[in-house]
């Protein structure tokens, strides 16, 4: 039985920022889901702000860098999905309220 | 749900001295401004041959650089054959001096200067087609991008018979030409290139999304049509058909505008950068080349056209394509740079990549410039027009600066 929590995988997401807005990819809500199975192996489902983002493939290999310091990890993959699509309705109030007040994350 | 998974960023060395090199020219341009006065005829070489300095040496430069990285960003494939952006640049950096060369001091020399401009953009419309041949997703950006190159070929296929005969090769109707050769360069590739791509950038940097796409394709499909009835009206010397065509693209350009107001209103991020002031300045530019165009077709003399493009080529052009700059580029050091650190040292967010100071006084001193350039051409006063030149020179140097600085950036 695997102990390693959905919780776990989101805080680990949590390390990784977009360096173009500056907030890491859990709070900005690009996280869908984390899916465990008995032998610790995870499929991290996100997506991505636009479509084609130049760094699809970068934010992908981090993530999965990510997820697999957790200690006990197995195999570790990352899927990127375009639906839902992705609105700021998913961010985190922090996310919202700065990115509407102009704030920029430097 | 649908999955996708990619990775075709062209390397830094490949792009980076087309955006060093589309500034310097930049730069040329708004010094030779200097040079200028506020009465002129279109077809004097002396203006023909700063346009070609602008529209060649800045804006296609730049547009090439930026298609270079944008390409796969929005056509979600890799270039068929990246390495010959490598012959572009210099091809066509070499073609526009001599063709400036043959405006202001021998007209022999524009055959010369021409042909290797026709080369490298063939090359570029080429590489951009066959590309597109890739892309499995047919969005309105893809179909810009075809369109435009078509127009890009017809443009520079007239623009090349014109060199011919300013250089006495052959003997031909430049007047119509021209015509034929502008609409096409700047309504038919500009225009539509800029529309594609601000479909895709302006939504990635304002994270606006869920947005009605309808009057950007409606648009889209009013101006191709538009340039087409120019197009051939010119060539064919129908007046009528001429004008149909600008105010078939003025109702495109209307309908481009609502489309920005629509992305406008659903924008996210409301932090007021460098990229969103020019952005604003820029599609306020095209609000007044547009009000400025109308009013010449309504019969009024031709200081209202040439107030109408100046507001067009150095407000909406220059300032979309500046303000992107200061996006893109900061984005191409940091993924050559920085990328690799991730996870292992502090790594600068893209925002702090660029000289905030240098990017504000461009901003200021252009869009002065710009505004005074435009009032100087409408009521033909040469020391206004002067002053204007004088602003934009100054703004023109402090993109170089920030050029270098980002360019500069992180390299050890």
């Amino acid at each position: 039985m695997c102990e390693i929590t959905k919780e776990q995988v989101f805080e680990a997401t949590a390390t990784v920022i977009d360096p173009e807005v500056g907030f890491n990819l859990r709070e900005m809500g690009l996280i869908y889901d984390a899916i465990i199975n008995e032998s610790c192996n995870i499929t991290v489902v996100m997506t991505l702000s636009t479509r084609g983002c130049p760094l699809h493939q970068m934010i992908k290999t981090w993530v999965q860098e990510a997820v697999e310091k957790i200690d006990g990890v197995g195999i570790v993959d990352v899927e990127v999905v375009w639906e839902p699509e992705w609105n700021i309705s998913m961010a985190d109030d922090n996310v919202k309220e700065a990115l509407a007040g102009g704030t920029p994350q430097l | 749900m649908l999955a996708i998974s990619k990775d075709f960023a062209p390397p830094l060395k490949l792009i980076s001295p087309f955006f060093k090199v589309g500034s310097g020219f930049y730069l040329l341009a708004m010094m030779s401004l200097l040079a200028f006065d506020a009465t002129f005829s279109y077809q004097e070489f002396s203006i023909a041959g700063w346009i070609h300095l602008y529209l060649l040496g800045f804006v296609m430069i730049i547009i090439f650089g930026a298609m270079a990285q944008l390409i796969p960003v929005v056509l979600e494939v890799g270039h068929a054959v990246v390495d010959l952006y490598y012959v572009i640049l210099p091809l066509l950096g070499m073609g526009t001096v001599i063709m400036v060369g043959g405006f202001w001091i021998n007209p022999v020399l524009l055959t010369y200067g021409g042909l290797l401009v026709l080369i490298s953009m063939i090359i570029f419309a080429f590489e951009a087609l066959v590309t597109l041949k890739k892309a499995e997703r047919k969005s309105l950006t893809v179909k810009t991008i075809l369109v435009s190159n078509s127009y890009l070929l017809l443009g520079i296929l007239t623009g090349f018979t014109i060199a011919l005969g300013f250089s006495g090769a052959i003997s031909v109707d430049t007047d119509s030409l021209i015509k034929a050769h502008v609409y096409a360069v700047l309504g038919g590739f500009v225009l539509l290139t800029i529309m594609g791509l601000s479909l895709t950038l302006i939504p990635m940097f304002s994270l606006a999304h869920g947005f009605d796409e309808t009057p950007i394709k409606k648009g889209f499909n009013i101006i191709s049509l538009g340039v087409g009835a120019v197009f051939i009206g010119a060539l064919l010397g129908e007046n009528l058909v001429q004008i149909l065509g600008y105010l078939i693209t003025m109702v495109g350009v209307v309908l481009y505008l609502y489309q920005i107001y629509i992305i406008y209103e659903l924008t996210v991020r409301k932090e007021m950068d460098i990229w969103a002031k020019s952005l604003m300045f820029a599609f306020a530019s095209l609000i007044i080349s547009l009000f400025l165009g109308a009013i010449y077709l309504l019969g009024m003399n031709s200081n209202w056209l040439h107030a109408s493009i100046w507001f067009y080529m150095i407000g909406f052009i220059g300032f979309v394509i500046n303000g992107h700059l200061f996006k893109i580029v900061p984005f191409l050091i940091w993924f050559e740079r920085f990328a690799p650190l991730v996870g292992k040292e502090p790594v600068p967010m893209f925002g702090q990549m660029y000289p905030k100071d240098k990017a504000e006084m461009l901003f200021w001193f252009s869009s002065f410039g710009t505004v005074l350039g435009g009032i100087a051409l409408l009521i033909e006063n040469d020391f206004m027009f002067k002053s204007s030149a004088s602003l934009l020179f100054v703004g023109a140097i402090f993109l170089y600066l920030a050029m270098s600085n980002m360019l500069a950036y992180g390299k050890e």
